[in-house]
Parts: structure tokens; sequence; C-alpha cells
């Protein structure tokens, strides 16, 4: 146990050293500053937020954005990737535009979504998909290209029907990698959700911490950025977890 | 009774010919080992009998008609058993595989399961992934599943060819006294000349880089040794040793 308190407090003595720096340069040299805050600022502004419901709001509308974009690229990378890597052809037929329309940066399809869908949920949600679609389906198509040869002649040999080859071979086999491809996504899917607030879309904590910035309260834009942080830390860490999860229950070792 | 036959079977892959044309014709009950140097092509001879291959010229035929696929009357127990088992499947999960492939009933699986095991001897390790367990205990996994589909062939593709000795010769005795104790009609490929005479009732050895002259099916030799047949005075036996000389020569060396 102490050794884990340890390795905590190692990891944590970086952060706080620049966050208490943060502090006495803020209250010392740069007093006035409309760039920075000191942190405890920040965190009075923080609560603030979250007792007036802001934070909430906001955090609410940034993951649900980025998590409505990651579920439609997953259904449609897995299901594109699924069937460009087991038909040759069809991956030949399409790779010229997938190769085109992945280099696009998902940022340059902020005017055109905002044009088609109008501000909300609707824009960042095909804007975060866009993004995130590429590398799933690329990833899929990657894992069943490498499915172990013998499994399909296994399904082959057992004449199973083409579903049941999908469900019990092709998907169990990929499934270890389709959440490598799903951890890469979500990192994906919360920063373009952000930019696209930042730059466009009037909800959400990328907004929040423009309105921040635009109003002239260092302290409330600190708070934003610090908790955009978190939440980013959060999320992946939990996508992370779920990737070894499944690694080890796919693996073969219990 | 003629089960399978052979009829001017010839195999081309890449524009060079493999197999020429080799006739012979298999009864229900024998056990066939063929047998042959590297590249003779008797996996693929095999795997055309299987219906993985579509050969070049003439045609198998399974009770008078062509074998045009994968059928569940044959069964085929591929060499490398740690790559045909479905990793994050237990034991009695691969099993049943086989049987879910078949469409039987959820409510007659676990008895068949049980059933195949008992006659692997690995009852005991049904809650096993593949992963937990020794080369030939995966290999007799891969001959339960088979036998779970109820064939009426069984084709083995050099099955304890990467197994130690001692656990060869277990898994020898062990496929010979299952054989005897059903109608199974088994074809085994084999690079081992004595494993070749020790379990079959007929030799089939083939050369590789045939000619008109020489073709693929450089001779077929019936091995007369009684049943049970045994380790150590099967081996000893004077009709082993004469056929053993025999193919030898045939073979030049294995």
């Amino acid at each position: 146990m102490p050794e884990a308190i340890l390795k905590w407090a190692r990891a944590l003595a970086f952060p706080l050293a620049v966050l208490a720096a943060l502090e006495v340069y803020a209250r010392t040299i740069a007093i006035n500053s409309d760039a920075l805050a000191p942190p405890t600022q920040a965190a009075q502004a923080f609560l603030q937020a979250v007792s007036d419901g802001s934070l909430l709001a906001a955090t609410g509308f940034t993951l649900l954005g980025a998590g409505l974009g990651l579920l439609v690229a997953t259904v449609l990378g897995i299901a594109l990737g699924i069937l460009l890597g087991l038909s040759r052809h069809a991956a030949q037929t399409s790779f010229l535009s997938v190769e085109i329309f992945r280099t696009i940066p998902s940022v340059a399809l902020i005017p055109l979504a905002m044009l088609i869908f109008g501000f909300g949920m609707n824009m960042e949600v095909s804007v975060v998909a866009f993004a995130t679609v590429w590398p799933i389906l690329i990833l899929t198509q990657t894992a069943v290209r490498q499915i172990e040869p013998a499994l399909l002649e296994v399904a082959r040999a057992l004449d199973l029907s083409p579903g049941a080859r999908l469900a019990k071979i092709i998907v169990p086999a990929i499934l270890p990698r389709l959440f490598v491809a799903l951890r890469l996504a979500v990192a994906i899917a919360l920063v373009v959700a952000v930019t696209v607030e930042i730059v466009a879309n009037p909800y959400g904590m990328g907004y929040a911490i423009m309105i921040a910035q635009q109003s002239m309260e260092p302290a409330l834009m600190l708070a934003w950025l610090l908790w955009i942080a978190l939440v980013g830390y959060i999320v992946n860490e939990a996508a992370l977890r779920l990737q070894h999860f499944v690694a080890r229950r796919m693996g073969a070792m219990p | 009774m003629s089960i399978l036959s052979f009829e001017n079977v010839a195999i081309e892959l890449g524009g060079r010919q493999i197999l020429s044309p080799t006739s012979f014709t298999v009864n229900k009950g024998e056990f066939i080992s063929i047998i042959g140097p590297s590249g003779c092509g008797k996996t693929t001879l095999l795997r055309a009998a299987a219906g993985f291959v579509t050969p070049s010229g003439g045609a198998v035929r399974r009770r008078g008609e062509v074998v045009a696929g994968p059928s569940r009357e044959m069964a085929f127990v591929f060499q490398d058993y740690g790559r045909a088992l479905l990793p994050w499947r237990t034991v009695e999960g691969n099993i049943s595989l086989a049987l879910e492939a078949a469409s039987v009933p959820a409510g007659q699986r676990p008895e068949r399961i049980r059933r195949v095991l008992e006659t692997v001897n690995l009852a005991a390790h049904a809650r096993k992934f593949p992963a937990q367990l020794s080369g030939g205990m995966q290999q007799r996994v891969q001959i339960a599943r088979c036998l779970a589909q109820e064939p009426e062939i069984l084709m083995m593709d050099e099955p304890f060819g990467a197994l130690d000795a001692m656990t060869r010769e277990s898994l020898q005795d062990g496929l010979l006294k299952l054989v005897r104790n059903s109608d199974l009609t088994v074809l085994f490929v084999t690079h081992d000349l004595e494993e070749a005479i020790y379990l079959g009732d007929r030799v089939i050895a083939l050369r590789a880089n045939p000619t008109p002259a020489q073709p693929s099916l450089a001779a077929m030799i019936d091995v007369s040794i009684p049943h049970p047949r045994d380790q150590l005075s099967t081996k000893e036996h004077p009709d082993f040793l004469r056929l053993r000389r025999e193919l030898y020569q045939f073979l030049g060396h294995h």
C-alpha cells in the first residue's frame, strides 16, 4: 500500500508544482493579467460553474456529441471495415475513395456541416463521425485481413452459414483489435467535439472556454481548461481499461 | 464398398504441376496413410479430397457425387492445432461450434460434447481454454470437434507432426482404438514412414516433381499386419520391417 501511495505522489508531484508556481506567479508578478489567473481563483470559478449547472450542461453536451458521433462511426466503420477486409474486390474498388476522404481534415468539414445541419447536436455528431470513422474502418479492415486463415478454413470445413461465420468466427477474432480502434477513436472524438465547439457550435465545453476567454475571465477559462483535461483523461483511461479487459477476455487466458 | 474415389485427379498451383493424374479408391472403414517427401502434394491431395481445393483435372467423388466443396460428412483435422481452435472458447465451446454448425438443438449439445470428450479422454478439461492445454491435448480437442460433427470420413493432415515422440505414440494408439470402434474412414497424411505403416490399412506413397514416366502415385501397399497394433510388437513384426524397407527405397529417404 505505501508503494501505491508513493507512486501516486511521484506522478502528482510535477502537476502540483506547476499549479503552485502558477499560483505564486499570478499573485505576485502577473497581478491583473488578462491571460493568467491563480489556480485557487480557477477553483472558485469551477465551483461556481458546478453550482449554476453550466458545467454539467456543457460537459453533457460535449460528451453526448462525441459519443453519438462515435456510435455512428463505429457502426459504419465496423460494417464497412469487415466488408473491405473480406472482399478483395470491394477493397480495390474503394481504396482510392477511402484514401482521399480520410485525408480531409475534419475541421475543414465544419463549414459544410454548418450549412447542412445548422448549429446544434447534429452538426457536431456529423463532424465527429467523419473524423472517427476512418481509423475504425481501416483498423477493422486490417484486423479482418489478419484473422488466422486456419480459423476461416475451420469455418469452411464445418460449413458454417455466412451469418454464423460472421458472429462466431470473424467478430470474436477481431474483437480485441476493435477495442484498440475504439480507444483511439474515443481520443479523437473528444478532441474533435471540443474543436467544433470552439470554432463554431455555440454549445458544450469548447464554447464555454471560448466565452470565458472573450469575456475576460481568465479564472473561468483556466477552470474549463483543467476540467477538459480531466474529462479527457477519465474518458481515455476508461477506454484503455475496456480495451485491456476485452483483450484479456478474448485472448484466451482467463 | 468404395466411399471415396479419385479419378485422374491432377492439381496445378501457380502453373506448376503438383499432382499428376492420380486414381485410387478408398473403401468404407479403411485407414489410408498418405506419405511422401515435402512438396509431393500429399497435403494438396487431402485438401482436394476435403473440397478445399478444386482439382485442375479429374474429380474426387464421394459416394458417386463429385466433391465440389467442404461438407460436414468429411471432417478435417489441421496440422496446426494451435491455430485451428478458437482461443476465446473453452474446450467444450470449441466442440460446440461443430454442433452449432450442424444446427444440433442446444438441449442435445452438452450430452454430445460429454461423449466426444470422453472418447478423447478430455472430460476433466471441458472448461479450460486451449491455451491452458498441452499440444497433445489441443490436438485431441480438435479431433473431438471433428468427431462431434459425426463425419463418415476423417481427413488428417500431419496431425501429430508437431508433437513429441511420447505424445505422438499415445495419440496414435488413441486414434487407432477410436477408429477400430467406429466405422470411420480415415485419410491420414504424414511424412513419417513408421507412422504411416503403423496406422494404415494401406499406404499410398507419392513422389515429388512427377513426370509422365514417373507419376505422383509412386506406390500403393496393403498393410496386413494384424490388429490390435502395439508400439513394440507391431514395429518388430517382419511385415512391418519389410514394408518399411520397401517404402524407404521408394521414397529414397524420409
